[in-house]
């Protein structure tokens, strides 16, 4: 009875060191890159314990913004290597959580996937980043609450309007705290204005949207689209995230 | 005999769940607690086109794909460019007009994003979130 139990025990032991899969030191990475990275890069470790080769059939991203890459397309028996994976951070801000799905041809655990979590800082939290004025309503101000993000000091910041049309009044409310009072100076007109919000001591620029736009519309009429003056599209300056 | 098995599945059920306990907080953080976009937010095809020319209809692929091919008249506003296309949106957008998102296909995510960031950050009202996307798009429309 003894060698039957001792038979059986080593025939499944040899049965689970013999057959092929990659072992994953980890398969969640948490990266947290700073405001200025364009990208964050995952690095996924795993080794091949088993007696047989594994071998890649695909690696899929789950977004369009994340590009995977395995070093090689067998990982032969005892070998180490590594899945990368780059997340381009574009203007995304927040925690950004992204897979990576994994194909290989093992028998018993084919599909691994694999999280990389991003937390982007935010220097400034901008609510709302639109404001807007019905045609013909009171040019009454419109405010815009600026925050500065936890990890940053923001003592000062300074609001340009890339049209006239529009004024701006910053108010400190402390603590990194400021509220912008948007005001038009008529509602008449369909005009538009990129608001530049800039931190002090900071080349990185923010922005808000202010425009008056048509009353509500009947189903069949779209809107003539307005663009704001000045900066329409701001463009991000190389090494900017916002 | 029946209370002895009964006792045995339930131990056997007892260490199962042991594991798994284990194995759901130790991975806590790897398992997707994100939920589907509600469907009070989701769209048909069908739907959306019966609003006809009161839907501002909004792209969130990437720029290539949406050079590729888009819904005739859409937007194209997406996270990579977020602050060089939200001001172009902004341009063609009017309080009454719903905003219907879409990206590639039912399990992607940057349809669902883009529209939280539309209703959280500009406050934009009415914004939905196309079911199936850009696929079940093409299949009513090709």
């Amino acid at each position: 009875m003894k060698t039957q139990i001792l038979t059986f025990t080593l025939s499944i032991i040899t049965c689970l060191s013999a057959r092929a899969e990659l072992k994953w030191e980890q398969t969640s990475v948490e990266l947290h890159p700073t405001a200025t990275d364009k990208q964050a890069v995952g690095h996924f470790k795993y080794q091949n314990p088993g007696k047989t080769p594994v071998h890649f059939k695909s690696v899929h991203a789950s977004c369009g913004c994340t590009t995977a890459q395995s070093q090689k397309d067998e990982v032969p028996p005892g070998e180490k290597g590594e899945i990368t994976a780059t997340f381009n951070i574009g203007d995304r801000t927040g925690t950004q959580i992204k897979t990576v799905t994994v194909e290989t041809d093992e028998q018993t655990n084919p599909k691994t996937v694999l999280t990389l979590k991003a937390v982007i800082p935010q220097q400034l939290e901008i609510s709302p980043m639109f404001v807007f004025w019905k045609q013909g309503e009171k040019p009454e101000p419109k405010t815009i609450s600026v925050k500065a993000g936890k990890e940053f000091t923001v003592k000062h910041i300074k609001v340009t309007s890339s049209s006239p049309d529009f004024q701006t009044k910053v108010e400190e409310t402390g603590k990194g705290e400021f509220k912008i009072d948007v005001q038009p100076k008529e509602t008449t007109n369909l005009v538009a204005s990129t608001l530049t919000i800039q931190p002090e001591d900071s080349q990185k620029v923010f922005y808000a949207t202010a425009r008056i736009t048509n009353a509500p519309t009947a189903p069949a009429a779209p809107a003539a689209p307005v663009a704001p003056k000045g900066p329409v599209a701001p463009t991000t300056p190389a090494g900017q995230t916002h | 005999m029946k209370f002895s098995l009964a006792r045995q599945a339930l131990i056997l059920a007892a260490l199962a769940l042991v594991p798994g306990m284990g194995e759901a907080v130790y991975f806590r953080h790897n398992i997707s607690w994100r939920s589907a976009v509600p469907p009070s937010e989701l769209v048909t095809v069908a739907q959306a086109r019966a609003w006809g020319g009161n839907v501002i209809w909004v792209d969130a692929r990437p720029d290539e794909e949406f050079a590729r091919d888009h819904v005739s008249g859409a937007v194209s506003l997406n996270e990579d460019q977020w602050n060089e296309l939200l001001p172009q949106f902004l341009a063609v957008w009017s309080p009454g007009k719903k905003v219907v998102v879409y990206c590639s296909a039912e399990s992607c995510d940057l349809a669902r994003e883009v529209a939280e960031r539309l209703r959280k950050e500009a406050q934009i009202p009415d914004v939905l979130v196309l079911e199936g996307g850009w696929e079940a798009w093409l299949k009513k429309n090709r």
